[in-house]
């Protein structure tokens, strides 16, 4: 099952994903939680603590700066750029902050 | 008019010359208060008799109901803009003959007090109607330095746009953070807006605080100065029931009175700047 949790900033869908990764992941569930926000913070949510949310980011970075190498499949990307969540949760980040370059509107 | 040639030092949020003009954009994560407080901020300053357009780059709705005009998805109109010849970077550019001021006065909404609104438009569905509106917008802002008005954004939550050059009409960004994990966090990230040439001030507002400490908490855990704070306010939630302005609603709420503090702090900032 796949599920996306959408909304308006501040509404809670951070907190709801969280609660649901980790409560399908009690009820016996591989879960893989994915934070896409550019602003990412689903690790503070899951449990893991602010460095290794902070770690998952930079990783998240240095893939698109080119100092890291892509993973070439679902299993490496969950091990390389993964974490550790509670309740057996395992946690990446798929999106990053954007650079200060300019962009289209 | 003011002078727009003569150039910004990055700790000083005013433009040099006779009438100098607040430029501010604010940013920070969903819910923090952004709106509230930009909106309330602008009714502040327009109520003082000064010219004030609001912007409102978000996509969904927010700033309007805190300013008080009654709420409208419609952008700015596609006259505004034309397409680009061949080869320009950017596919739309201003209709010609038409400024960032005229544009203002043509097309932002105007509320009490005389305030200004101008928006991009709000999302409807996966349709992207609102590119050219979006377009004439980019080029409304890029040159809104020329024209007289203080000009208060409203930035959607996050860091997309603001790292994206949204933000790059502001002298000052306010960073507005709740004492929470993650709003700190978001304010973290947003505090390397003021990193770089040309970067404009940025300092933090701590909001729906709940403790003496909190600010000094938003302060620690952002690296920012905190120029204002705001407890939770009972009285903020009201007006957001009632769907009618903050100051409207409750002028001598805990809010409205640290907004008006942040505003004679900017005012002060003015004259003892060189
Ligand atoms: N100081 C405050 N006390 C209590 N509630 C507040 C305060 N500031 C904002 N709010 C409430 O928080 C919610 C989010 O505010 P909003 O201004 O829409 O945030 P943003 O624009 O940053 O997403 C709204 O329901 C608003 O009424
Ligand atoms: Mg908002």
């Amino acid at each position: 099952m796949k599920i996306a949790v959408v909304g308006k900033g501040g509404v809670g869908k951070t907190t709801t994903a969280s609660v649901l990764a980790r409560g399908l992941s009690q009820r016996g569930c591989d879960v893989v939680a994915l934070d896409c926000d550019t602003n990412a913070n689903l690790g503070l949510s899951l449990g893991v603590g602010l460095e290794t949310t902070e770690r998952l980011v930079a990783l998240r970075q240095a893939l698109d700066e080119g100092e890291e190498d892509h993973a070439p499949s679902w299993d490496e990307m969950l091990a390389r750029f993964g974490a550790d969540a509670p309740d057996g949760v395992r946690l990446t980040t798929v999106n990053r902050i954007e650079n200060m370059d300019p962009g289209c509107p | 008019m003011t002078s727009a040639t003569q150039p910004v030092s990055a700790d000083d949020p005013f433009e040099d010359g006779v009438s100098r003009r607040l430029r501010i954009a604010f940013v920070g994560k969903g819910g923090a208060g952004k709106s509230s407080i930009a909106g309330t901020l602008a009714r502040l300053l327009a109520a003082g008799g000064e010219p004030v357009v609001c912007l409102d780059s978000d996509p969904l709705p927010g700033l309007a109901t805190s300013l008080g005009i009654a709420t409208s998805d419609a952008g700015i109109p596609d006259e505004a803009v034309e397409e680009a010849p061949e080869g320009e970077r950017a596919r739309y550019r201003l209709a010609t003959g038409l400024t960032s001021e005229a544009a203002i006065r043509r097309y932002a909404d105007t509320g009490p007090d005389g305030v200004r609104f101008l928006q991009f438009g709000k999302t409807r569905g996966h349709v992207a109607p609102l590119m050219r509106s979006q377009f004439a917008f980019r080029h409304i802002v890029a040159d809104i330095d020329d024209t007289p008005w203080h000009v208060i954004g409203d930035l959607p939550a996050g860091t997309r746009q603001p790292f994206f050059g949204w933000a790059g009409f502001a002298h000052l960004v306010l960073v507005v953070a709740e004492p929470a994990m993650s709003s700190m966090l978001s304010a973290k990230r947003l505090a390397r807006l003021g990193e770089g040439e040309n970067a404009p001030l940025v300092a933090a507002i701590a909001n729906k605080t709940r403790r003496d400490d909190d600010a000094d908490l938003v302060s620690q855990a952002t690296g920012l100065p905190v120029w204002a704070s705001a407890p939770v306010d009972p009285a903020v939630r009201e007006a957001e029931h009632l769907g009618v302005p903050i100051i409207d609603h409750a002028p001598d709420s805990p809010t409205v009175q640290a907004l008006r503090s942040l505003l004679e702090r900017l005012h002060n900032e003015e004259r003892s700047s060189p």
